[in-house]
């Protein structure tokens, strides 16, 4: 299959503009047409999730690591008396 | 445990909470970012922050609520647990309006006052709230001030409850009787139908109950960190004295 896409040396985008062009003109895959609509809000939604999902994966070990601190503490407490 | 700091259990119900805040708030912020809004002059898109900015108020209010309701148990009871609640609910609320205010800052300087250079302005609800932060901060200066923690936890709750009590009139009640970029300053409630797009408001109501919730989150974390750290340091001090070593 022939491909429509050569790819291009990015290189000499920076200083040639019609090869900047050439890059630019490529059809749109799936994911840029769902990601490039209303005002590229998508991508802006997208680095909001990602960070919010880290954030979240911390919180949420946060919560395990004071859970296993409780035990311990239950545990000496229960042990001493 | 000892009693005074006896705390629920935080088993799988809380933790299958922390999930369910995390994918709630997800789900806001996809139809807070990419959902309908309404098309108004001045603010256009940033609409969508009244999903953001609004609720860190909700949530200013609930942690002082929070924080004097403890505070009031402290004093009946001289419980230390409702010291450490109090405390966290009142971190929780002063980080929220901190939050808060600094959006509504840049939210105003790039909406009312584009072209303008004002990033502080007379408007009376910012202002208002600039007081009451003060007096709240003000609660964490007094709690370093005081190194007995009985003394501490008293002193602070009496301050707490008399610093809740200012919070009504500084940002509910003073700023409506002026003039203000706020919704509400005639007089009417918060929002009529010609502030935002019907759809706007679920997005709205799922947004505070979200961080409403969040902030429930991270407060039972700080009461639950903190009542660690307590009963760690009288594990320290019910221990006996190391024995000196001499080499």
């Amino acid at each position: 299959m022939l491909q429509t896409a050569p790819s291009a040396d990015t290189t000499i985008a920076l200083f040639d503009t019609s090869a900047a062009q050439a890059l630019t003109v490529q059809s749109e895959s799936p994911s840029e047409r769902a990601m490039l609509a209303e005002n590229k809000l998508p991508v802006v939604l997208a680095v909001v999730l990602i960070v919010w999902a880290a954030l979240m994966l911390l919180a949420l070990r946060t919560d395990r690591r004071l859970a296993r601190i409780e035990r311990a503490l239950d545990a000496h407490d229960s042990s001493s008396r | 445990m000892t009693s005074d700091l006896a705390l629920p259990r935080y088993g799988p119900v809380y933790r299958a909470f922390g999930v369910v805040v995390a994918v709630w708030m997800a789900v806001v912020f996809c139809f807070g970012i990419l959902g309908p809004v309404s098309n108004l002059p001045i603010l256009e898109h940033t609409a969508r922050n009244l999903y953001f900015h609004v609720p860190m108020w909700f949530v200013l209010y609930a942690g002082a609520i929070a924080g004097a309701w403890h505070s009031a148990r402290l004093l009946a009871t001289g419980r230390a647990i409702n010291d450490v609640r109090a405390e966290s609910a009142w971190t929780i609320s002063m980080a929220a309006g901190l939050a808060a205010i600094i959006t509504g800052v840049v939210w105003s300087r790039y909406t009312w006052y584009q072209g303008t250079g004002i990033w502080w302005s007379p408007e009376p609800r910012p202002n208002m709230v600039a007081v009451q932060l003060l007096i709240g901060g003000a609660y964490f200066v007094l709690r370093g001030s005081v190194d007995e923690p009985r003394r501490r936890a008293r002193l602070a709750a009496v301050y707490a409850l008399f610093a809740t009590a200012t919070m009504p009139f500084l940002t509910y009640v003073l700023p409506r009787r002026m003039a203000s970029l706020h919704p509400g300053a005639e007089g009417n409630p918060a929002f009529s139908q010609m502030d935002i797009a019907p759809q706007m408001r679920w997005i709205f109501y799922a947004a505070s109950a979200g961080f409403l919730m969040l902030a429930w989150w991270m407060y039972t974390q700080r009461v639950r960190s903190r009542v660690a750290e307590i009963r760690a340091e009288r594990l320290g001090e019910s221990a006996p004295a190391p024995v000196a070593v001499v080499s």
